[in-house]
């Protein structure tokens, strides 16, 4: 390694076969009875390693990779022996490149399916629903929230109830007056209430602004009947996220708090407000939700229902591991354990406060020991994903309530053993080989939601259902509808175009100054908007994600990009014939993979080589740093790409990663369409290479979008990784025809990718099982 | 289900039983180590000087004048009814009489009284209305108590844990500035702990969590023993090491178990009170071993024991007396019945103190001389002179205990100081010799003369 200093983990050979030295010229002459493995031996086991294991100090990389032999021969005949070429080509390369391919060059150790612990977000989604009381998802969904206006006397805050509205956004600013007639300007205050719709896993941090008096609770339990409406209500009220009841120094203060909360759920909110004889009245509530920046929450993302208080543990945990590119619960590490234990015991607490709501049982019921074994029962049940058989049920449930000192103490010791029971955190433990309906029914839900079976599936299970084919679709079309799908969907887009990572999309604010966090935000959203149109219209067409001409916009980002929006929030706005090409031209993506000065086709190559068309590219031979500033200025960005990566070494991987990443050069840095790069007209048109080593003409993004559609590659890699995110297990543990069966489904309902996730779903869940309509 | 029968007869009083059992399933019960308070070896460090501590007591609604100040006699104090069970103490007490808060500005003076009380600086304007006088917000400076603490937390050897613990008996969940007495700033109050068990979960609350995981490791591993035999070697693998590393966290926390319940003595809490009016004589005292046991423990060398809160309406039924504190104390002097009422509240709150001061007194200072009272310095205050013409002339500060080198068994008179200058006192005893504090303009002299 010469320097380890490149920006770009880019960019290695799929495959590389090095020098050979021929110290024994004789041995060349020895050419009779030629076989693909005594020429191997002779010209390039030295290198290579008699099994292409590789060899320390030679070429230690193994000969394993994805180009089809017809590449490998031709790539033999040009360059192998590396200094040597020459010495093996026509019939000499054919042998030798069909040995190699046949002995170890395409084989890849067989798949299997192996048992693995829960993912952290498998962890939090579970234990969110194990506690959850109820649906949380009501048929008539109003945006906004509801507002209650007060006229206040003295020290009553909320003296008389003047007027009820629905409000879209807190963000007001009464001046001297008071905010609705028939209040007095005075002296007067307002309740909000209703439910927040987060988008994305992480924390959220919330901000309440004004001069006068405020409180904000965020996922607590409200009370019922008037105690809300107290501002004394003693002991019994909840724990206000931010408390700015007071005024003080007759300054508009800001009070940030901030709060760990799970993407697609809705939490109970409530904001009081109140103003007594300030000069003016104002308040406004923003938050800066994960990977977003401050704003005011507005209307879609509130509701005027009020649901109950979800489960979430605050406890952070290791990230798991991804090095086969998805994440899987592979690994058990002591920071695992400690912060699952810590998790644990952080909801066992948060049962213990929260025991009378959760089990419904209050002290002075004469059945509340039944009530809280019965809320135990239930817990255990949902987290082992079935209902206890007797053993169990004495095990984990009946000894635990005779040796306890209280009932209470038994339902907190249930809740750490279940949390912390391989049952728990090993979903597939004794279903591996023959999942029953129950363990079909665990598979589905984490398949689909991440998470445990709902009611429905758990009641089905107690049947016996789902057991056929069709029974299995059913419930996973039906599952289909739940928020929960749509998160998990989400996030495998996240994954998938590489969403989830930290990336710095902040520019040059000297070249862009218009770009901002704001920016960010905004185009981030419209990349979300834009993946939920495209997998839940009716045709969910895979195509579309690549091929659609418009892009969900605000007013600002529009202006941005050059267009015009009428009216609020986001809306489609249709590009110019040729602009624009699904996710692969959209500005989010576009903005991530480039510089914060010009775009950066080597990023963007990678990205395209990796995530679209799913081919492997392995790290640099020797990291090269790519200095803009010691390059003639007056090249184009794409000029000094490819004098950087012109070493024969770096071009075996840019040929394909230039040839992708010049296709979008028509891109700045923030996505906007150009035709001048450095006062040059943009040239994106390239030759690349497929791996069967076919040559393909690209002349930009539209014409490499084009091809991605059609490539029968890049639908397979789309269709596994989907596969390996849902599932996380490799798609050919599945059966050696898995993938290809599972393409053929795809490409025959054109491409829907709802449908494909059903046959996921039902290929997955009903693994192990011999069924005839399977 | 004969056990769960059985729970139900048991007990006649469910919820009673189960706090108790509650906290003795976690380690914490009655049956938990006896209250030791101060072994030697607890503390980390050696103090660089003698031990000095600080504690702030409250309790609102003013006081009786001719029941509270003492007769200045020849030999000691002759004290009066009120402090009559501080009799004991008599001769490490000093009671000041002539010591006015002479802060004015936004708020009524049930307000500035408590909420000034210790950061004599005026309060915000703001929007919390008292019975008169114009609505107001949070005191604009760091109350002493706090400033101590800072001036102890900057110096490695009188840093401890906490630095200070604000402790609440009956204080009503609100935050106002008829609630807060302690300010980490301005606009800042700090916001006292008056639930025991809460108090305790912030002084010992992880080792209850470590119980209750010591108390369900062996079902877990033999869970996992019990899978790992049905599965194949690839996927036991997986188990086993799971199962290596629950048993090291189990030895792990077992070897801090025992070596923690060798160090820390947990206090011993009734574990049947419920926070509710008529118990208030119970959470003080289970608050007052908390507070001592955190200094035998070094856990902080300030503390704060808050009463209610000014304007506080307790019903003091355990004195056989119905009406809300602040209603009697409103009442005029010729209501010989709400006097007498007064006499017993007030009398009572000097009960806790001499409860506090004894505790103290009979615990060994921790690795040095006498006891815990020598190096304690308790200040008993109000925030208001006397409560039916709501004066904030001449507060009733009594200071108790010892350590900061002033002059105990006596009653003076300091003529109208404003209170700015007793806590600068306070601040000097601990070293700390600042000029100023809260309002400048009222400290012209420095600190009094305590010495």
């Amino acid at each position: 390694m010469r320097q380890v200093d490149h920006r770009v983990t880019q960019a290695w050979v799929p495959f590389a076969l090095a020098a050979v030295c021929l110290t024994n010229p004789a041995a060349a002459a020895e050419t009779n009875a030629k076989t693909g493995e005594s020429i191997y031996r002779r010209l390039c086991a030295e290198c290579h390693g008699s099994q292409g294991q590789g060899v320390r100090e030679e070429y230690k990389e193994p000969l394993v990779g994805d180009w089809a032999l017809e590449k490998l021969t031709r790539f033999i005949s040009r360059n192998m022996p590396e200094e040597n070429a020459g010495l093996c080509v026509g019939e000499d390369a054919n042998l030798v490149a069909k040995y190699i391919f046949n002995a170890f060059y395409s084989k890849r150790p067989p798949a299997r399916k192996t048992l693995t612990r829960l993912t952290n977000r498998q962890y939090r989604e579970s234990v969110a629903d194990i506690f959850r009381k109820g649906p949380d998802e009501p048929g008539n969904r109003e945006p906004g929230l509801k507002a209650s206006y007060f006229n206040s006397k003295g020290m009553n805050k909320k003296d008389a109830l003047k007027h009820k509205q629905v409000d879209q956004r807190i963000d007001f600013d009464f001046g001297a007056a008071a905010p609705i007639d028939g209040i007095k300007a005075e002296q007067f205050s307002i309740a909000w209430e209703g439910s927040l719709r987060t988008r994305e896993t992480g924390f959220h941090e919330f901000r309440v602004t004004t001069p006068n008096g405020a409180r904000l609770y965020v996922n607590v339990n409200l009370k019922d009947g008037d105690k809300n409406y107290r501002d004394d209500a003693s002991k019994e009220s909840q724990h206000a996220l931010i408390d700015a009841w007071v005024s003080s120094g007759n300054k508009t203060r800001s009070e940030t708090a901030r709060i760990f909360l799970l993407g697609g759920r809705d939490y109970p909110i409530r904001l009081d407000y109140f103003k007594y004889k300030e000069k003016t009245g104002s308040i406004r509530l923003e938050w800066l939700p994960p990977r977003g920046a401050w704003s005011v929450p507005g209307a879609h993302d509130f509701s005027t229902h009020m649901p109950s208080r979800q489960l979430i543990i605050q406890t952070p945990f290791p990230p798991d591991d991804r090095s086969l590119g998805y994440e899987r619960g592979s690994y058990i590490s002591r920071e695992w354990l400690e912060a699952t234990t810590h998790a644990a015991v952080e909801v066992a607490n948060q049962v213990d406060k929260g025991l009378g709501v959760l089990s419904g049982a209050r002290a002075k019921d004469a059945d509340k020991v039944e009530r809280l074994k019965r809320f135990a029962r239930s817990v255990l049940e949902r987290a082992f994903r079935r209902p206890l058989d007797k053993e169990e049920s004495k095990h984990y449930l009946d000894d635990r309530f005779k040796g306890a000192e209280s009932p209470e103490v038994a339902v907190k010791r249930v809740v750490l053993l279940a949390l912390k029971s391989p049952h728990f955190i090993y979903p597939d433990l004794l279903i591996q080989d023959k999942p029953d309906a129950h363990g079909i029914a665990a598979r589905l839900a984490l398949g689909l939601w991440d998470s445990i079976p709902d009611e429905q599936l758990l009641k089905a299970a107690i049947e016996g259902k789902p057991a056929s084919r069709k029974e299995v679709a059913a419930q996973a079309r039906r599952m289909l509808q739940d928020r929960r799908t749509r998160v998990k969907v989400q996030a495998f887009f996240h994954h998938w175009l590489d969403m989830d990572s930290e990336h710095d999309l902040l520019k040059d604010s000297r070249i862009y100054p218009e770009f901002g966090r704001e920016s960010i935000s905004d185009l981030r959203h419209s990349l979300n908007l834009f993946i939920d149109e495209v997998v839940w219209s009716a045709s969910s067409d895979y195509r579309q994600l690549l091929l659609a001409r418009h892009l969900p916009l605000n007013g600002t980002l529009a202006r941005l990009y050059g267009k015009k929006v009428e009216g609020e929030g986001f809306q489609r706005v249709e590009f110019e014939q040729g602009r624009r090409a699904g996710l692969i031209t959209h500005p989010y993506l576009l903005s991530t993979f480039s510089y914060p000065n010009n775009s950066s086709p080597i990023h963007r190559g990678v990205f395209l080589t990796r995530h679209l068309l799913g081919r492997s590219l392995k790290p640099p031979p020797e990291a090269v740093s790519f200095k803009e500033n010691e390059l003639d200025p007056s090249l184009t960005m794409r000029e000094k790409v490819t004098l950087v990566t012109r070493e024969r070494t770096c071009m075996r991987c840019h040929g394909t990663i230039n040839s992708l990443g010049f296709s979008l050069e028509h891109y700045d840095a923030l996505g906007r369409w150009r035709k001048l790069e450095n006062k040059k007209p943009v040239n994106a048109a390239s030759d690349y290479e497929t791996e069967d080593g076919k040559m393909i003409r690209l002349r930009g993004a539209r014409s490499l979008a084009e091809f991605a559609v059609n490539h029968e590659g890049a639908q397979k890699a789309f269709v596994r990784q989907f596969f390996h995110y849902m599932v996380k297990q490799p798609v050919d543990a599945y059966g050696e025809k898995a993938l290809e069966n599972l393409h053929r489904h795809f490409k025959k309902t054109n491409f829907n990718i709802i449908s494909l996730t059903v046959e996921i779903l039902c290929l997955s869940s009903m693994h192990g099982l011999k069924t005839t309509d399977q | 289900m004969p056990e769960l029968n059985a729970w139900a007869k048991n007990n006649r009083s469910m919820k009673t039983h189960n706090r108790r059992s509650f906290l003795r399933g976690l380690g914490l019960s009655g049956a938990a180590l006896p209250f030791l308070a101060g072994l030697p070896g607890l503390r980390g460090k050696e103090s660089a000087g003698p031990m000095q501590r600080l504690v702030i007591m409250f309790s609102p609604n003013g006081t009786l004048p001719n029941q509270y100040w003492p007769n200045p006699g020849e030999n000691g104090l002759s004290l009066k009814p009120i402090m009559k069970p501080l009799e004991p103490f008599k001769d490490r007490l000093l009671t000041l009489k002539g010591v006015h808060n002479r802060i004015r500005g936004d708020g009524d003076n049930h307000m500035r009284g408590i909420s000034c009380l210790l950061t004599a600086k005026e309060l915000h304007r703001g929007n919390i209305q008292g019975g008169s006088h114009t609505p107001a917000g949070w005191a604009s400076g760091i109350s002493i108590d706090q400033e101590i603490r800072n001036h102890l937390q900057s110096q490695d050897s009188t840093r401890t844990r906490f630095g200070s613990l604000e402790f609440g008996v009956a204080v009503p969940n609100r935050a106002d500035p008829w609630t807060r007495m302690s300010y980490a700033g301005s606009n800042k109050p700090l916001a006292p702990i008056d639930d025991p068990y809460r108090m305790l979960q912030k002084m010992y609350g992880r080792l209850k969590d470590r119980d209750s995981v010591v108390s369900i490791l062996d079902d877990v591993s033999e869970d996992l023993k019990k899978v790992a035999g049905r599965l194949g070697q690839e996927d036991r693998s997986l188990l086993e090491e799971h199962l290596a590393l629950v048993r090291q966290v189990e030895q792990d926390l077992k070897r801090a178990k025992d070596s923690s319940d060798n160090q820390h003595a947990e206090p011993e809490l009734d574990p049947e009170i419920e926070l509710v009016n008529d118990n208030t004589p119970q959470i003080s005292r289970m608050q007052i071993d908390l507070l001592v046991n955190g200094f035998a423990n070094d856990m902080m060398r300030v503390a704060s024991l808050q009463f209610m809160r000014s304007v506080g309406q307790a019903r003091m039924r355990w004195l056989d007396i119905e009406e809300g504190h602040h209603s009697l104390s409103h009442k005029p002097d010729k209501d010989a019945k709400a006097q007498q009422k007064l006499l017993k509240i007030n009398t009572w709150f000097a009960g806790e103190l001499a409860y506090l001061c004894k505790r103290l007194e009979e615990t060994p200072e921790p690795g040095g001389d006498g006891n815990m009272l020598d190096h304690t310095t308790i200040v008993w205050l109000n925030e208001l002179g006397k409560g039916n013409n709501h004066t904030l002339d001449n507060i009733p500060f009594t200071i108790i205990g010892g350590g900061l080198g002033f002059k105990m068994g006596r009653f003076l008179d300091m003529k109208g100081s404003p209170h700015n200058r007793l806590l600068l006192s306070l601040a000097h005893g601990f070293g700390h010799t600042i000029e100023k504090f809260g309002n400048p303009r009222l400290c012209g002299g420095g600190p009094l003369d305590l010495g």
